[in-house]
C-alpha cells in the first residue's frame, strides 16, 4: 500500500493514499511501522481485536493510530500485520472493526526507532485525489 | 512588508505586528529581527498559526510570537495568548503535547579545570543512572496508579517526601513545583498507565541532560545571585511529562473537537480545539494539565536528584564540596491563571485575571514580583533557553517590558532548520560523535540515529533568538554556557 514521506521541519509527516477507507488505513498502518521501529523481526505471534466509532473518518483514523501507539510504548506489544478490516457508517457514526497480529516486544529483537508523542490533526483531510484517497498524517515526535 | 501574502507592519527593529483582519480579534505580533523573518519565518505556516490563534473567543490584547516562532500544531511554536476568564476559551493546542515540557539549571561549585579530565566518566555514571530514550523506564521502582495520582495532585512534593532532594528544591522551581486545582479524576485511566514507569525518565527526541561550563557572564550582578560564575559546572535538564502528558493532551483534544458544534464554536484550524475555561470540558481539561504539569516537576526533580547523586559517585565527593543547587525550574508548555495589566480596546486598563497559554514560551517575571523566589526579587526571574548541543545555551533574566508587553513571557529556544530526514541526510558519511568529542563536547546517546537527528546544525543558532528579547528588553541575558557533555535518548 502506498505512502510517501513529507518533509517536516520539526516532526514526522507522511501521505498516504488508497482505493477505499480500508487501504487508507492499511497504508497508514504500513506508515507508521516504517516510522516506529524495525519490524522485521516481528511475528504473527498473536491476535488483537479493536472496535472504534467516530464521527468523522479522520478522528476514527487518529484512533486508529493512537491506538497502534499505546500498544506498543506502554502494552510493549507490537502490531505487525491486519488481519481483517472493516470501516462501517452507521447514522452519523463511523465504526472501524480491526484485527491485528503481533507480539510482545522483545528488546533483543525489536529495536524502537522512534517515540510518537501523538497522531495530529495538522493537515488531515482524507480526499479524492487522481481517483485514489488521499491524506496527510503528520506524526509529533 | 509582506510575506507569504500576509501584511506586516514594523513596529520598532525587534518587533511587528499583523493588524486584525477578518475574524482575527485582536492582532498579531511577532518579536524578531527583519532577517529572521525573511529568512527562517517565512519558510513556515506560523505567521498564518499566529493569525488563527487571533480568532480565539476571549484573546485579550495581542496574539503573540516569540523569536523562536514555527511551525506548531494550532498555535505556532512560540505562541502566548491570554484568553478572559468569563467570555475566553482554553486550547489544548495552546499548551502543546508535551504538558510542561520545560527546562532545569543547577548549579555546582566545580571548576571545568578541576574536572575536566572526569568529564567521559561522569557522562558514562549520568547515563547509567537516568533512564533515556524512547519509552524509556525504571528510574525509580514502579509505581502503583495511586502513587501516580499523588504525583498529580502534589508534583514534585512527592519527589522530595521520597528522599529525591530537599524542601529547598521547591522554592526554586516555578510555582514550586504543583499546581493546585490538579484533580486526577479528570485524568484518564489510560494516561496514568503511560505514566506508571516513567517518573524520573528522559525520554527521547530533544530531551537532555547536559553539563556545561558557564563560559561568559553578560550581568555580573545578576549571575552573583543566581550564584554563576565563569568556569563553573552546571546542568540542565530539559523534560517534560512524557506519555502522561501526551495521552492527556490527546484524550482532550478528541473531546474538545467532537464539542465544537456544541459550543458554537468555528475556528479556522482543528488543532485549535478549545473549551469555554468556565464550561465543565474546560475546567476538566485545566485540571487534567495541571496533573501533567506536576508530574512534569517530579519528573525533573527524580532526573536532578539522580545527577546529583551521578556527580558524587564520579568525583568521591562530598555535598559541600559538590555545591549541587537548584537555580531554577521553568515550564514552556502550559496554561495559567495568572494578572495581568490588560489594555481594552477603548484603552482601558485593567489589572485582571486571565489565562495565559505558553507554548514553547518561558515565563519571565521581573524584580519585584511575589511570585518569583524571594532571593531574585531585586533581580528578576531566570530564564532558561537551552540552545543544540554543540553550541551554547543561555541564562537571561526577566525584565518589567515582559509583564507590559508579553503577559510575562519571553523565548525557549532554537527550534529546528532541518528536518530529521535532512539532519540525517547530511550526517551521512561523517563521525558525528568523533566531531563532537573534537569539539571538547561528550556525548552518550541510546542510538547513532538521535545523534545525527540533533546535530548542531539541524537547529538555529539560539543566539539570534535571545538577542532579540534582550534588545527588546524583555528579557536580558546574564551568562552563556557551553555543553561539555550531553546524555540524550
Amino acid at each position: 500500500m502506498p505512502y510517501k514521506f513529507i518533509e517536516h521541519t520539526a516532526d514526522i509527516a507522511v501521505e498516504v493514499e488508497g482505493k477505499s477507507i480500508e487501504e487508507i488505513f492499511i497504508s497508514a498502518f504500513n506508515a507508521w511501522k516504517d516510522i516506529v521501529l524495525d519490524i522485521t523481526a516481528v511475528k504473527n505471534e498473536q491476535s488483537k481485536k479493536f472496535l472504534f466509532a467516530s464521527k468523522t473518518l479522520e478522528e476514527l483514523l487518529i484512533e486508529f493510530l493512537s491506538e497502534l501507539n499505546y500498544q506498543l510504548y506502554t502494552k510493549k506489544w507490537v502490531v505487525n500485520s491486519i488481519n481483517k478490516i472493516l470501516i462501517q457508517k452507521t447514522g452519523e457514526i463511523f465504526h472501524l472493526d480491526v484485527e491485528v497480529f503481533g507480539e510482545s516486544l522483545k528488546n533483543k529483537n525489536h529495536a524502537i526507532k522512534e517515540e510518537i508523542k501523538a497522531v495530529t490533526f495538522h493537515q488531515m483531510k482524507i480526499v479524492e485525489k487522481n481517483g485514489n484517497l488521499s491524506t496527510i498524517i503528520v506524526f509529533d515526535i | 512588508m509582506e510575506i507569504n501574502g500576509i501584511k506586516i507592519e514594523k513596529i520598532n527593529d525587534y518587533l511587528w505586528e499583523i493588524p486584525a483582519q477578518g475574524g482575527m480579534l485582536v492582532p498579531g505580533r511577532i518579536y524578531a529581527s527583519q532577517k529572521m523573518l525573511e529568512e527562517s519565518i517565512k519558510n513556515d505556516e506560523a505567521l498564518k498559526q499566529v493569525i488563527n490563534v487571533a480568532h480565539l473567543p476571549g484573546i485579550q490584547m495581542f496574539s503573540l510570537a516569540m523569536p523562536d516562532i514555527h511551525w506548531g500544531y494550532g498555535f505556532p511554536i512560540g505562541g502566548v495568548a491570554a484568553t478572559d476568564l468569563d467570555e475566553g476559551v482554553i486550547s489544548p493546542g495552546g499548551v502543546g503535547y508535551d504538558i510542561n515540557c520545560g527546562v532545569r539549571l543547577a548549579r555546582t561549585s566545580l571548576k571545568y579545570e578541576e574536572i575536566k579530565h572526569k568529564i567521559q566518566r561522569l557522562i558514562e555514571v549520568l547515563f547509567q543512572n537516568i533512564p533515556t530514550g524512547v519509552g524509556s523506564s525504571g528510574a525509580i521502582r514502579k509505581l502503583s496508579p495511586s502513587e501516580i495520582k499523588r504525583i498529580l495532585k502534589n508534583g514534585a512534593e512527592w519527589a522530595i517526601e521520597n528522599g529525591f532532594g530537599s524542601q529547598e528544591d521547591l522554592l526554586y522551581t516555578e510555582e514550586n513545583g504543583k499546581l493546585k486545582d490538579a484533580n486526577p479524576e479528570s485524568v484518564s485511566e489510560r494516561a496514568i498507565e503511560r505514566g506508571l514507569d516513567q517518573a524520573g525518565t528522559l525520554g527521547s527526541g530533544n530531551h537532555f541532560l547536559e553539563v556545561d561550563v558557564v563560559e561568559e557572564i553578560y550581568d555580573e550582578k545578576v549571575a552573583e545571585v543566581f550564584g554563576l560564575f565563569k568556569g563553573q559546572i552546571v546542568i540542565l535538564i530539559h523534560t517534560g511529562s512524557r506519555g502522561l502528558g501526551y495521552q492527556i493532551c490527546d484524550d482532550y483534544l478528541k473531546l474538545l473537537v467532537q464539542s465544537e458544534k456544541k459550543f458554537g464554536f468555528k475556528l479556522p484550524d482543528k488543532q485549535l480545539a478549545c473549551a469555554p475555561i468556565k464550561s465543565q470540558e474546560g475546567q476538566d481539561y485545566l485540571s487534567a494539565m495541571r496533573c501533567a504539569a506536576n508530574f512534569a516537576w517530579n519528573n525533573r526533580q527524580i532526573i536532578m536528584h539522580l545527577a546529583k547523586k551521578s556527580f558524587k559517585e564520579t568525583f568521591s565527593i562530598s555535598d559541600s564540596e559538590l555545591g549541587f543547587q537548584l537555580i531554577y525550574d521553568v515550564c514552556h508548555n502550559i496554561a495559567k491563571i495568572e494578572e495581568h495589566v490588560i489594555i481594552d480596546k477603548n484603552g482601558k486598563e485593567k489589572t485582571k485575571k486571565v489565562c495565559v497559554h505558553r507554548k514553547g514560551a518561558t515565563r519571565a517575571y521581573p524584580a519585584g514580583s511575589l511570585l518569583i523566589p524571594e532571593k531574585y526579587r531585586s533581580v528578576g526571574q531566570p530564564v532558561l533557553i537551552p540552545g543544540d548541543m554543540g553550541r551554547y545555551s543561555f541564562i537571561a533574566v526577566g525584565k518589567e517590558k515582559s509583564m507590559e508587553e508579553t503577559f510575562g513571557s519571553s523565548c525557549h529556544g532554537a527550534g529546528r532548520v532541518q528536518s530529521r530526514h535532512q539532519a540525517m541526510k547530511s550526517a551521512k558519511g561523517k563521525d558525528l560523535i568523533k566531531e563532537l568529542t573534537d569539539s571538547g563536547i561528550v556525548i552518550q546517546a541510546k542510538g547513532y540515529k538521535t545523534i545525527a537527528e540533533e546535530m548542531p546544525h539541524a537547529y538555529k543558532d539560539v543566539s539570534e533568538v535571545v538577542d532579540v528579547m534582550h534588545f527588546a528588553g524583555i528579557s536580558t541575558k546574564v551568562a552563556k554556557l557551553k555543553p561539555i557533555g550531553v546524555i540524550k535518548g
